[in-house]
């Protein structure tokens, strides 16, 4: 049967148009049931024994979620109790047009053959059809067609054999509709009347999100915030350009302050900066919101002050917060400044975070920490607060009402006690959405059977280059090693050396569950005591990692290379190698330093090590950067697991060695991919940063009587390695630590997608990644680009569509970004941790950057960076004056400068479960009233420990 | 706002079909009776109408001419109201000439021209209603007014367009599949040889999918083909009725052309 | 649009039929041939007809579009007319053929119905100066067997009738930026009232006496086309073709508004009957 669908919409350009569609109604779409005989499914999804234990409706019965339930209930309905659920093509639908996270995960609970969800395409049934009829909102129409299709549920199913006691129970919150579905003779209940209902599981409640009726109740009517404007108001002032649409990104140091970033055409993007409760009206980090810009004579500059938000205050001490942010600055600070007027897109996700329990001992309303400071405190209410105190705990946001001085939201799970390795690990992989669970079935379904071997036919379509004299150079304890080396004199006098790389891509094919779960992982991420992987062990550790004595297949990148290392030809090959030797960075050091060493090994590292300086030398004098950020390397307690010692890394010759031939090899296979195919090569950039990025590297330059140039990163590279400062050989590692700080971030990118490939850190016009397929996921695409140039496979429809490409590496980006993030928050906790055994240290420190209130500085022998405030609550604050042009401060007497070397003493400050954090408090130099007197160190005994 | 949802998780279309499924095509023979052959079908909401004129001489410049065959000559369309936004004009625009070109060589690979050397034969079609699948919906109009014609083929022409939605081929795309991205292609067949007389397509596609797209393609083709040929037959069987009845009076009528051949033309 | 040749005995027989008022095909000199007219035939369309005279087929389909008042009448809408003489009437047609007849038509048709006295115009305008409803009246000729004026306009005044043109209000924000909103109710739509808009009633002068709604053959034996009139002639053919117009109008609304009542029900002919 037909139906014609007529609707008008509007053009871009503001006429209209008739949109005309056919709609046709089936007789084949089946009720999904376990009880029917009529419908002619193949595995009905609804079962039959469909029980929870409820005191509204005793027998089994089917739920019916409406869409607005479904848009703020999601977490109910994602709880393993609830199952055996018809979701209803409407619903579905109104659900992907208002929330695409909400459908997301829609979509991820009905995939979950646990779950019992059946989707009903009601709006193809030609006999759940209805059409709109007059004067009906497309609200009601819907409302409608979410009741008819449950009538004819219940219809339906009452004609099923053993169904007598089958009950369809359709959930909604709206009041309208729940009085015509009673009219009509269903069993209607609202979410929570249902929820509350199932007596055996009462923690259910905590997870039902706040509703507009509870909220009144809850706080003052007095009204705090501005009303936002409606969508409407909101598309014609963006329209006529009086307001702006941007991303909102709280400060991570004071609550009191944002700024959004707008989106303009090319390079036109603008910062605007937002100040003060009223002024933020609401917004929360990632939302996408409209701001109208302040008068000029409004204002301010960003505020150098730390703030963070204490905890329900009183108003006037909030005022008093807002008045600190206010200061003398001059005209060429102020940067545009405006307010939040509306929210065009929420980005809400669940937080982690902790419970700040009510002082009031009964009460059932609490306030939530996210852990993530950019997010404002969360209002929720939960009974088991008791139980959930000191935990880690995870809470959504359901609403901010614009009387509320927080949002409302609701309990979503427990995580585990604070402080807890494995609690603090799991919260900061959910933080960083890093997917962490184990491989599904259908994942490991796809990997090698064991015993694995390389057999006849491997061989005959690969290169044998198991004769090479083959080693692999990596930190120790590396079981995933996806890069060898060799080097050996050819009979021209030339040098032959090749780059042999895991050959993943020959274990991980196309599209299947296998690739699909590492494109989405997109990065191996390293935590400082655990590794996620992308790709299952058996993968990374055993049959992909090139370990020593074993054969194992290899994408090899030979070259022909003169004593003067210019590259004389370069080849690709797929090849089987047998590793010599797995050595680390210090092993492969002490064999180039023997001088009794002779072996095969040894000689092949030593050339290698030779034509890398070359390379290094040469790479420099092309313009590369060396910058330097402290990394840092804990010694692990064999037994507890906990770090017992804290260093920063340290460069040998051989980590430079083997990142020059990872470059050589990198830039050779971007070309040669490239060449290949212009338009879906997958590769890596590096724009360079605005000029605006070195403001603070000058300045603090500037404050030595030094000149960087930055017009190039050339130049950058040379007036870095000339900068120094008699007397502080430091200095010059500050210096490219915050010249790291200004550079922008790599990405990767589709070459049919951008115009400019240049890597500013390397100096090279291309580049990607080749070298690392276990851990990266680009590398494996970069491997399947190169095998199908070579001729060694085959393409697939997605590795030619720049599109999809494009879509693969904006996901890559994120992924890497967020590996990033959670690596040092990792580093941090760790660092906690080993601040708590040691108990007080006192160590030399240089100031990295000066605050209005504060100095931040970094304790080289730890790589550490820490705050010093100089104000607190409890006792009279110094005199500060803050001069931003220096910058310095200048507490009572003494200004500190930007490098200034001050003696601090570090502990942590575990006043706060919250948020434990690593306390420097300032030793030298003395200005009374603000140092404090040098503790003692840790107690004898935990050092003798640490000593050994 | 998110775009249309071409495929649901379910495995129905936009409309409520299933991948394969063809839209509701209907179709009537000898519509206009000026014409030497007419026909007017509709193929969902995209409705086509094509009249033949011909075979006769070649008219205009004589250098058309050819010795051995007759000259197909197309125009193709569309009503100015046709779309939902409105056209400036119905034909003359790139897109409508090489639509013609296109019809033209379809129908060159199907009539048995070499029948009717010096002569021409004027195939117009027309859209009066755009939903997708147009040049498909012009092949077969023009394929039931050739036959309307009396105009011998080798076979029916039918034409289908398919487009891929993750990794599954979709049959007779209407016109939000068509824009809603992705590659289509269209095709016409000449289904009892399983020859293809014309395949279009301009966009990226790889290799790996091209066979299941032309399968899809094919089937859907063959789907039309049973349609097509049950409207010759239905109107075969009203017009011989007819004459056979009243076939004194309305040999004088121009309504139904006494030149047709029934039957004939399958050859 | 066949060529019709007569030769001169055809010519007098019919020539005095016309005078006897019988005509070849049985009509008197002041009646129709068969129409058909069915409205709501193209759906993408805000209104649509198809009326068939004789052989004569005529498809109109009106999208209306919102644009900018002319500045002379800034408080009025207005009419927009293209007659597409397409190639299915006659291969003399194909490429740029029509176009001609096409302009001439479609200035005539602008001529005749773009006036206040056809249709009120005011309620085409949305707000005065800055918006209003342009109409784009399409005229697609499928087939030419005579008497194109008349058959066109009866085309277009159906169609008209059938025109549904959404609802829009003008929101206004403070700066005073005015946006147009669509009506989110489908349902809520604007008609045009009909009721005066012309029908054209062509005479052709046959012998001595005129004719409505001349065939291809009659045509041919008239002077119309090529001759001249006498001034009597045409006082005579004016007052007819009043009395015509009004014939026609009178059944013309009756058989819309049938069709009209009955809405949804009714199924849909178009080329398939």
């Amino acid at each position: 049967m037909l139906k014609s669908k007529t609707f008008v919409k509007k053009t871009r350009s503001g006429g209209v148009m008739k949109i005309v569609r056919e709609h046709y109604l089936r007789d084949d779409i089946w009720c999904g049931s376990e009880f029917c005989v009529e419908c002619k499914q193949e595995s009905p999804v609804l079962q039959k024994d469909a029980c929870i234990e409820s005191n509204l409706c005793s027998s089994t019965h089917y739920l019916i979620p409406d869409t607005n339930l479904v848009l703020h209930q999601l977490d109910i309905l994602e709880d393993p109790l609830i199952r055996n659920v018809i979701i209803l093509q409407t619903v579905l639908q109104e659900v992907r047009h208002r929330s695409a996270p909400v459908y997301k995960r829609m979509k991820d609970i009905i995939h979950d053959a646990e779950k019992h969800f059946y989707v009903f395409t009601n709006e193809h049934h030609r006999e759940t059809f209805i059409e709109r009829e007059q004067a009906e909102s497309a609200n009601d129409r819907n409302d409608r067609a979410i009741r008819v299709a449950a009538k004819w549920y219940s219809e339906h199913l009452k004609r099923a054999p053993q169904a007598e006691e089958l009950q369809i129970v359709l959930l909604t919150n709206d009041r309208g509709n729940k009085e015509k579905a009673d009219e009509s003779g269903l069993v209607v209940y609202k979410c929570e009347e249902y929820i509350k209902s199932l007596t055996a599981n009462p923690e259910l409640v905590d997870r039902l999100a706040l509703t507009s009726d509870d909220q009144n109740e809850i706080t003052s009517s007095k009204i705090l915030f501005p009303e936002h404007l409606p969508l409407s108001r909101i598309q014609a002032g963006i329209k006529s350009s009086t307001l702006l649409q941007g991303i909102f990104r709280a400060s991570r140091d004071n609550y009191l302050e944002a700024t959004v970033f707008v989106h303009g055409e090319g390079d036109e993007s603008t910062e605007v900066l937002i100040q003060g409760l009223q002024n933020l009206n609401r917004a929360v980090y990632q939302d996408v919101v409209a701001v109208e810009l302040l008068p000029r004579n409004q204002w301010v500059a960003p505020s150098s002050v730390v703030l963070q938000d204490e905890g329900p205050k009183d108003e006037d001490k909030e005022e008093e917060s807002e008045n600190m942010l206010k200061c003398e600055v001059s005209e060429a600070m102020l940067k545009p400044t405006g307010k939040v007027v509306g929210i065009i897109k929420r980005n809400w996700r669940p937080f982690c975070g902790m419970l700040f329990k009510s002082q009031i001992k009964e009460a059932t309303r609490h306030l939530f920490t996210p852990a993530d400071r950019r997010i404002p405190r969360i209002r929720i209410e939960t009974r088991q607060a008791a139980a959930l105190e000191g935990q880690r705990i995870m809470v959504a946001i359901d609403g901010w009402p614009k009387h509320s001085r927080y949002p409302n939201g609701h309990f979503v799970r427990n995580l585990g006690s604070a402080g807890d390795k494995e609690t603090e690990t799991e919260v900061l992989l959910l933080e960083h959405d890093v997917p962490h669970q184990a491989f599904s079935q259908a994942v490991l379904s796809f990997l090698p059977k064991m015993p694995w071997a390389i057999t006849e036919e491997d061989m005959k379509k690969r290169e044998d280059l198991r004769h090479l004299c083959v080693c692999s150079v990596d930190p120790p304890g590396c079981t995933d090693i996806d890069d060898t080396l060799h080097c050996q004199d050819l009979d021209n006098g030339n040098l032959e050396v090749g780059v042999h790389i895991a050959d993943v891509s020959h274990f991980i094919r196309p599209g299947n569950a296998l690739d699909q779960e590492a494109a989405s992982r997109g990065t191996t991420v390293y935590l400082c005591e655990r590794r996620i992987d992308m790709v299952p062990e058996l993968l990374s550790s055993n049959l992909c990692s090139l370990r020593s004595n074993v054969e194992r297949f290899a994408f090899s990148c030979i070259w022909e290379i003169n004593h003067n290392a210019e590259i004389l030809s370069t080849r690709f090959t797929k090849s089987v190698i047998n590793s010599k030797a797995s050595l680390t960075y210090a092993e492969a050091q002490m064999r180039i330093d023997d001088a009794h060493m002779n072996d095969d090994i040894t000689k092949s590292l030593r050339g290698l090590n030779k034509l890398a300086k070359i390379l290094k030398k040469r790479r420099i004098e092309g313009g590369a950067l060396t910058l330097s950020s402290p990394e840092v390397r804990f010694h692990i307690d064999s037994e507890t697991h906990d770090p017992i010692d804290l260093q920063t890394k340290e460069l040998k010759e051989t980590n430079s060695m083997v990142e020059e031939f990872m470059l050589l090899a990198n830039i050779s296979v971007a070309q040669k991919i490239y060449d290949e195919f212009s338009e879906c090569a997958l590769l890596r950039k590096h724009p360079a940063p605005p000029p605006s990025n070195y403001d603070i590297l000058n300045k603090a330059a500037k404050s030595k009587d030094i000149v960087i140039h930055t017009d190039s990163a050339k130049a950058l590279a040379d007036s870095l390695d000339e900068a120094k400062v008699d007397g502080f050989t430091y200095f010059n590692t500050l210096l490219r630590i915050l010249a790291t700080r200004c550079m922008m971030q790599a990405v990767y990118f589709c070459s049919g997608m951008d115009s400019d490939f240049h890597h500013y850190g390397l100096a090279s016009p291309i580049y990607t990644h080749f070298t690392s397929p276990i851990r990266r996921y680009s590398d494996i695409i970069v491997h399947r680009l190169l095998a199908v140039a070579i001729g060694a496979d085959t393409t697939y429809p997605d590795l030619m569509d720049k599109h999809k490409q494009s879509t693969l590496c904006n996901n890559l980006n994120y992924r890497h970004k967020m590996a990033q993030y959670a690596q040092r928050a990792s580093v941090a906790f760790h660092t906690q941790l080993f601040f708590k055994s040691r108990g007080n240290l006192n160590e030399d420190g240089f100031i990295l950057f000066v605050r209005k209130n504060a100095i931040i500085v970094l304790i080289p022998k730890f790589g550490l960076e820490g705050t010093v405030f100089f104000e607190s609550k409890d006792k009279a604050n110094p005199r500060l004056t803050f001069d931003e042009e220096g910058p310095t401060l200048t507490v009572e007497n003494h200004a500190f400068h930007m490098f200034d070397k001050v003696k601090v003493t570090i502990s942590l400050d575990a006043s706060k479960i919250q948020h434990q954090k690593i306390r420097m408090a300032l030793i030298e130099p003395v200005i009374p009233g603000v140092s404090v007197a040098p503790p003692e160190d840790g107690p004898e005994a935990k050092k003798a420990k640490l000593d050994r | 706002m998110a775009g249309l949802e071409l495929l649901s998780d379910q495995g129905y279309r936009v409309d409520g079909r299933k991948p394969s499924e063809l839209r509701k095509v209907q179709a009537r023979m000898g519509v206009f009776a000026q014409a030497d052959g007419s026909a007017y079908i509709e193929q969902g909401n995209t409705k086509a109408l094509a009249v033949v004129y011909g075979p006769h001489e070649v008219r205009g410049s004589r250098s058309r001419t050819l010795h051995d065959r007759a000259v197909i000559n197309c125009q193709y369309s569309m009503a100015t109201f046709s779309t939902a936004e409105r056209k400036r004009r119905p034909h003359g625009d790139r897109k409508s000439s090489e639509m013609s070109l296109h019809l033209k060589q379809t129908f060159e690979a199907a009539v048995l021209t070499q029948l009717y050397p010096r002569s021409q034969i004027d195939i117009y079609v027309k859209i009066l209603q755009s939903d997708g699948g147009n040049y498909s919906a012009c092949v077969n109009a023009a394929t039931l007014a050739v036959i309307d014609a009396g105009i011998p083929m080798r076979d029916y022409v039918c034409a289908c367009s398919a487009g891929f939605v993750e990794d599954t081929p979709l049959a007779d795309l209407c016109h939000a599949e068509e824009s809603g991205g992705g590659t289509s292609l269209a095709l016409a067949l000449l289904p009892r040889g399983g020859q293809i007389a014309l395949l279009q397509m301009d966009a990226r596609l790889h290799q790996d999918h091209l066979d299941t797209l032309i399968e899809a393609a094919m089937t859907a083709c063959k789907g039309l083909s049973d349609v097509l040929d049950s409207v010759v037959r239905q109107h075969l069987q009203e017009v011989s009725v007819l004459t056979r009845d009243l076939g004194v009076c309305f040999s004088a009528s121009p309504c139904i052309s006494v030149r047709k051949p029934p039957a004939l033309y399958l050859l | 649009m066949a060529t019709v040749q007569v030769s001169e005995a055809e010519k007098v027989y019919i020539m005095h039929g016309v005078r006897d008022d019988l005509r070849v095909d049985g009509r008197g000199c002041e009646d129709y041939r068969h129409m058909e007219i069915e409205t709501d035939v193209v759906s993408n369309t805000d209104g649509s007809a198809k009326v068939t005279l004789g052989h004569t087929a005529i498809l109109v389909g009106i999208k209306a579009e919102i644009g900018k008042p002319r500045p002379m009448v800034a408080d009025e809408g207005f009419l927009e007319f293209f007659v597409d003489c397409s190639a299915n009437a006659t291969p003399e047609f194909e490429g740029r053929g029509g176009d001609e007849l096409g302009t001439e038509l479609s200035n005539t048709l602008y001529k005749v119905f773009n006036n206040r006295n056809s249709i009120d115009l005011r309620t085409l305008c949305i707000s005065p100066g800055e918006h209003c409803w342009v109409l784009y009246i399409d005229v697609l000729l499928l087939q030419c067997d005579g008497n194109l004026f008349d058959a066109i306009s009866v085309a277009v005044k159906a169609a008209l009738f059938n025109t549904r043109i959404p609802k829009v209000h003008i929101s206004e924000d403070e700066e005073g930026g005015k946006e147009i909103e669509l009506s989110d109710d489908p349902y809520d739509c604007m008609r045009l009232n009909v009721e005066n808009v012309p029908c054209i009633v062509t005479l052709c002068k046959v012998g001595h006496r005129h004719v409505v709604d001349a065939t291809l053959l009659e045509k041919a034996c008239s002077e119309g086309g090529r001759g001249s009139l006498d001034p009597e002639s045409i006082f005579e053919m004016t007052e007819t073709g009043k009395r015509v117009g009004k014939a026609l109008h009178a059944p013309l609304m009756e058989v819309l508004q049938k069709e009209e009542s009955l809405g949804k029900k009714r199924q849909k002919v178009g080329f398939l009957g």
